[in-house]
């Protein structure tokens, strides 16, 4: 009897030394890789802060990936092998396809929370999705911030949509269309181009017939923004160019040459050099890492600051390190501040934190500079 | 109709149509002489783009001095994987060479990831950015100079192909190897050439269509769509190339602007069934090709 106590006593010790996995299918290769490399740094960045400073109520943060090029079935693996060899607590997914194909798997094993890459408005539902977040809006919220400003800047605005032929391009375009509606914007042509492709003149010639006030691209990096932008001002177009998270880097954008210039879009993370107000974790990041830091990085960075902050809460609580328990503790941050990272203090009652702000390039500069207020949807 | 659209979306068509036939002419030289459909035509393609953004970007040449190295660049590496990696699979089932070349695709890829990274880039901008107009409709600048790049390369490779002594090996080989050979004929070096033109033309198509697309380490897909081009063109026929790309071009440009850009695929390989239930061996193609 003595023994089983003692056992027991051990095994709760043991428990409470042992250290807490975040487990990783990351896209280090393929055509994901840009993103992967920064969102790889910031998961570890954020967790060599914690661990120096000892942790998580003395229990270290242990950081497990395996990169998956981007491919559903190699993050699946990655997944089974990384739960496989340890006892993961949290998880971050590469794609939309593993947040979906892995989720069922994540229900039934129930002892993980997990998050990742994709902003895809489908997995901001906690009913279908219980164990899942995006750190930040999902896309459909994400045109919403950038439709309101819109609605501010010049009402009844014509808008573009221009997107890719992929399961990221299509996400935000339907709601988007009912929403642009509601804020009585007019939705003037939608352009799909399938995706890797090279040459986009025939899109454009679409785009210059539908004339809209507002262009938005979704569902790319890079190409083929830069130069859709340049034929339609070579046209003479006068529209406004905008874009969404993953093609808002800073030192993306840059690269888009003359194109840049004016060009627009929703980023709910402050960038790397921004110097306004008191930013403590940014600071850390510039003493961390001299040189520029992707919004990639921003985001890997802020996702593994919320996983731990469920993590210490659940801790705090004296409960197990569940699913359920890590979400319903995720669910308590409310006007959480992530030192400076979002702009403002968030909160996460569902699945996404829906703020944002309007950034515009500016060539002289060469930085995205803020064009709009901090953007929090429903409220 | 608006004529005027029509036009501006067919010559927008035939632009695009051009970069595929040039790279669709790459796929031809080496199938006419070696019969190995190389796969990895679409990386070298894209080796091409960051060995011009290395020299000028890296190495800080000028442009004009860049692009031929870069041309240079590509005929040494097709003389090097003919013969180190090619050469030796002579005689070897076409499956295991087309294995080959789709491991080559994907070595080329990753060292490309290792020198220079996973970001997309820009090229340095060096053809003239002044809109072009014909008449009314207008024509995007890279894409038209492009295509007259294009146009000018093809022009080359088939009055090389035609007159100059190499060509007329290759074409010989190409007919026969067994009797060029013994008509004194080197054919491994008719290989070799060919390999090292085919490398060439691509690493020199990587520079246009990368300085109108950009490059990154997945731009290798390009030569996907071309493999459709040269299988409608016919894989052995280098006019077939050319209009199979044109036509390619001009159908993708037509059905993305009245149809929708998710039908640019659907059209494509419709086109591409079709084809090759009326003529499999494609338009202009031998009848002889064996298809894997």
């Amino acid at each position: 009897m003595a023994g089983l106590t003692l056992g027991a006593v051990d095994a709760r010790a043991q428990a409470q030394n042992e250290e807490i996995v975040l487990g990783g299918s990351i896209p280090l290769t393929g055509v994901f890789a840009f993103a992967g490399v920064g969102i790889h740094a910031g998961i570890q960045d954020y967790l060599k802060i914690v661990n120096d400073a000892g942790g998580i109520k003395g229990r270290k943060i242990k950081y497990v990936a395996e990169d998956t090029g981007y491919k559903v079935d190699a993050s699946v693996a990655a997944f089974n092998k990384i739960t496989g060899q340890n006892k993961v607590s949290l998880y971050y997914g590469d794609s939309t396809g593993f947040a979906k194909t892995i989720n069922p798997e994540l229900e039934r094993k129930g002892t993980m929370i997990m998050a990742g890459a994709s902003f895809a408005s489908e997995l901001n539902d906690p009913k279908k999705f219980p164990l899942q977040f995006l750190p930040g809006p999902d896309y459909t919220e994400m045109f919403g911030i950038l439709m309101r400003h819109i609605a501010k800047e010049k009402p009844g605005a014509s808008i573009a949509f221009v997107y890719s032929d992929t399961e990221f391009g299509r996400d935000p375009i339907a709601p988007g269309e009912k929403l642009a509606t509601e804020l009585g914007l007019k939705v003037v042509e939608k352009i799909v181009t399938p995706p890797g492709s090279v040459d986009v003149s025939t899109e454009v010639l679409k785009l210059r017939r539908a004339r809209p006030d507002y262009t938005i691209f979704h569902g790319y990096v890079l190409a083929p923004i830069p130069e859709f932008i340049q034929q339609a001002k070579q046209m003479g177009m006068q529209s406004r160019f905008m874009g969404t998270f993953w093609s808002m880097d800073n030192s993306m954008v840059e690269k888009m040459g003359e194109a840049a210039d004016g060009f627009m879009g929703v980023m709910p993370y402050r960038y790397y050099y921004d110097k306004e107000g008191t930013a403590p974790m940014l600071d850390k990041i510039r003493q961390m890492r001299p040189e520029y830091q992707s919004t990639a990085y921003m985001q890997g960075f802020v996702t593994a600051m919320l996983m731990t902050e469920a993590v210490k809460r659940t801790l705090d609580a004296s409960k197990e390190l569940t699913g359920a328990n890590l979400k319903a503790s995720l669910n308590t941050i409310k006007d959480f501040d992530t030192g400076g990272i979002f702009g403002v203090p968030i909160s996460i009652p569902g699945n996404s934190v829906p703020v944002g702000r309007i950034y515009r390039f500016d060539a002289k500069q060469k930085q995205m500079l803020p064009a709009s207020d901090w953007i929090q949807l429903g409220k | 109709m608006d004529w005027l659209y029509l036009t501006e979306v067919a010559l927008a068509g035939l632009g695009a149509g051009a970069l595929y036939a040039l790279t669709g002419v790459a796929f031809v030289l080496i199938y006419k002489a070696t019969r190995v459909v190389n796969l990895a035509i679409g990386e070298i393609l894209m080796l091409g783009g960051y060995v011009f953004f290395g020299l000028v970007a890296g190495a800080g040449l000028s442009i004009w001095a860049a692009i031929p190295l870069t041309i240079l660049a590509g005929a040494a590496l097709g003389v090097l994987v003919e013969r180190t990696l090619i050469r030796p699979m002579l005689g070897e089932s076409p499956i295991s060479v087309f294995m080959v070349t789709i491991g080559l695709g994907s070595i080329l890829a990753g060292i490309v990831e290792l020198a220079w990274g996973a970001d997309p880039l820009r090229l340095p901008e060096f053809i003239p950015n002044t809109p072009i107009f014909l008449g009314e409709a207008y024509v995007a600048p890279k894409v038209a100079y492009g295509a007259i790049i294009a146009a000018l390369l093809i022009a080359g490779a088939v009055v090389a192909l035609r007159f100059s002594r190499g060509g007329v090996a290759l074409r010989a080989t190409a007919r026969d190897q067994g009797a060029a050979y013994s008509m004194g004929i080197d054919v491994g070096r008719v290989f070799s050439l060919s390999w090292m033109a085919a490398c060439a033309t691509a690493a020199g198509a990587g520079v246009i269509v990368g300085a109108i697309g950009g490059i990154s380490p997945t731009m290798g897909i390009f030569g996907l769509s071309v493999l459709v081009v040269v299988i409608v063109g016919g894989l052995d026929s280098v006019a077939g190339a050319l209009v199979g790309g044109l036509l390619i071009g001009l159908v993708e440009a037509l059905a993305g602007s009245f149809l929708g850009g998710e039908y640019k695929l659907l059209a494509t390989f419709s086109l591409l069934i079709l084809i090759l239930m009326i003529r499999p061996y494609g338009i202009f193609g031998t009848h002889e090709i064996e298809r894997l």
